[in-house]
């Protein structure tokens, strides 16, 4: 399929540029490449096309997560100048390994079969271990790669594993075939069948962060670089959370009340996890480590949704969570490296140095924490409502209270910039196109929040 | 069915491991002496402990072998069915081992199969 090629032959392309000189345009190759993409990808819009003998099928679904996916992406090679200072001769190398690593993305939203689902997390993580540890010479990205890669592998035994035992069940890797025969055994409980889709779940906790599988968040997100750290926070976890519904509304909502107990539970202590522990950090990249952590936990709530009402919620809330921590995680950045540090008293002061990137920390801390008239409150409002509608008061009850205090530490950083006053006076002067990027995204998050019609239903 | 195939499984994977644990535990005549408890290093004495600091090099070439051992393993099933798929196959394999030595050109392209 068109969108898989075109993104192949960019990272190709992109790789080649550091051999034969035509380094200073990867960047835009990238950009034009993945843009490509998107005008294949939306084209694919209501055709519901089957590919690779049935392996990918491209429906709304797949197009709508793929989309997302690719123009965060994009948005972030915008900052590729902001990478890395010491590492910039392997730029080339880098801008691939992004537009490989948003192939996976597309394969783990798009798949039929349980090996393109695990090809695609494959692809996703391998590219996401080479990313974690970029900065060679900084200890904490090396902890960073390491960690991921050590418990990404064992996450990854945990998934493969889990699709052997449902092949033994049901003789088959096709979506298809497997809901058909949980269909029609639906009634009898089998410990084969529930054994494989606990692993897999377990395979796909892990790499979307659910306590108790979300130790090696904080540590990744800390040590990778920020502007990578956003890729995880934003791409990474869309994507899985894409896998992980399409899996698990496909072939398995016929037992869901064999495995709803479980993802409660979990869904309930990674909210609180996430925010109880986000509220002590300093260190703001480990809080929205915490946040994002936060996240995935009130996302596994559209899960529990027994009609497509879960698919629309889930795939509004990427897109507002994906807009508003992406530009919260270039503030983070831009303020790192203008002040030296990634703690909130880095903020302090922000008003004064450059009034919209104030301004537009406090839409994007506005959308996080979920208040109205941004994009965050729809996000949350579409899924607590699918959680309602599938009767999970008393959980949904719990998520409004997390919310509730989420709103403490999001503010943290918007308190900081407009109430203290900085160290230094020093004015931070951004380049057109990165302050044209951040309001555009800001004005999304506003424009969704008012008219949440915008994203179509699919 | 399920039940009894997965309980099955489990103490076919617990038990075959054990009992070659516990067989190899029971029969096999223990005689240790320097030499036997010497890390292997083909067939040669070892010289120096095993702990130091390897060749960066060598790893680039077991990259390298890697990557082309892999491909072979993908050749063979399209060798046995090329007569049945036709041209078809045979582009699609193509498009595949040119992928593998763009990879090829690159690593040569930036020094790795330079012996350093």
């Amino acid at each position: 399929m068109n969108v898989v090629i075109a993104l192949t032959i960019t990272g190709i392309l992109n790789l080649f540029g550091s051999i034969f000189s035509y380094r200073k345009i990867t960047p835009l190759l990238s950009i034009i490449g993945l843009t490509t993409a998107i005008v294949f990808n939306s084209m694919y819009w209501n055709t519901n096309q089957s590919f690779f003998n049935h392996m990918m099928v491209v429906d709304n679904y797949a197009v709508a997560f793929g989309t997302v996916c690719m123009v965060l992406a994009a948005c972030l090679i915008i900052f590729y100048n902001r990478f890395m200072g010491d590492n910039d001769h392997h730029l080339p190398e880098v801008l691939s390994v992004i537009v490989l690593s948003v192939d996976g993305a597309i394969v783990m939203v798009s798949y039929t079969n349980l090996l393109m689902l695990f090809l695609g997390v494959e692809i996703l993580s391998i590219s996401f271990y080479i990313l974690a540890g970029l900065k060679k010479k900084d200890l904490g990205s090396n902890e960073a790669a390491i960690k991921y890669f050590l418990m990404g592998a064992f996450s990854t035994g945990f998934l493969l594993l889990g699709i052997t035992l449902i092949y033994g069940a049901t003789a088959s890797f096709d979506l298809s075939v497997i809901s058909e025969y949980v269909k029609l055994n639906s009634t009898s409980t089998n410990y084969l069948l529930l054994s494989g889709v606990l692993l897999i779940l377990v395979g796909l906790l892990f790499k979307v962060a659910a306590a108790p599988f979300h130790f090696w968040t904080p540590d990744v997100y800390q040590g990778a670089p920020t502007i990578i750290t956003a890729f995880f926070a934003t791409v990474g976890k869309i994507a899985s959370f894409g896998a992980f519904y399409r899996l698990f509304q496909m072939c398995f909502s016929p037992i869901v009340n064999e495995w709803s107990g479980v993802i409660m539970v979990v869904a309930i202590i990674t909210m609180f996890i996430g925010n109880i522990t986000a509220l002590q950090q300093k260190n703001l990249k480990r809080m929205f480590a915490y946040s994002s952590i936060a996240h995935a936990g009130y996302m596994l709530l559209a899960l529990l949704s027994h009609d497509y009402l879960g698919g629309n919620a889930i795939l509004f809330y990427s897109i507002a969570y994906g807009i508003s921590s992406m530009s919260a995680f270039i503030i983070i950045h831009i303020i790192q490296t203008q002040t030296g540090t990634d703690e909130a008293m880095g903020f302090a002061g922000l008003v004064h140095k450059n009034k919209t990137l104030a301004m537009i920390t406090a839409i994007s801390m506005l959308s996080l924490s979920g208040i109205p008239l941004t994009a965050g409150f729809f996000g949350k409002f579409y899924l607590f409502s699918s959680a309602i509608e599938s009767g999970y008061v008393l959980l949904v009850c719990l998520a409004v209270i997390n919310s509730f205090i989420g709103i403490y530490y999001y503010f943290k950083p918007v308190i900081e910039s407009y109430f203290k006053d900085s160290i230094t006076d020093d004015v931070i002067k951004l380049k057109s196109v990165e302050t044209i990027l951040l309001i555009f995204l800001s004005i999304a998050t506003i424009l969704l929040g008012i008219f949440p019609g915008l994203v179509p239903a699919i | 069915m399920g039940n009894v195939s997965l309980i099955v499984l489990m103490a076919c994977g617990i038990g075959f491991c054990g009992l070659a644990q516990l067989v190899s535990k029971l029969i096999a005549p223990s005689s240790k002496n320097l030499q036997k408890l010497q890390a292997y290093e083909c067939g040669v004495p070892t010289i120096g402990a095993s702990w130091i600091q390897f060749n960066v090099g060598y790893y680039l070439f077991a990259l390298i072998f890697l990557v082309f051992d892999v491909e072979l393993m993908f050749l063979f099933p399209w060798a046995v069915v090329n007569k049945e798929m036709g041209i078809t196959a045979f582009i699609e394999i193509v498009v595949f081992i040119f992928i593998l030595f763009l990879g090829l050109l690159y690593a040569w392209k930036k020094g790795a199969l330079k012996w350093m």
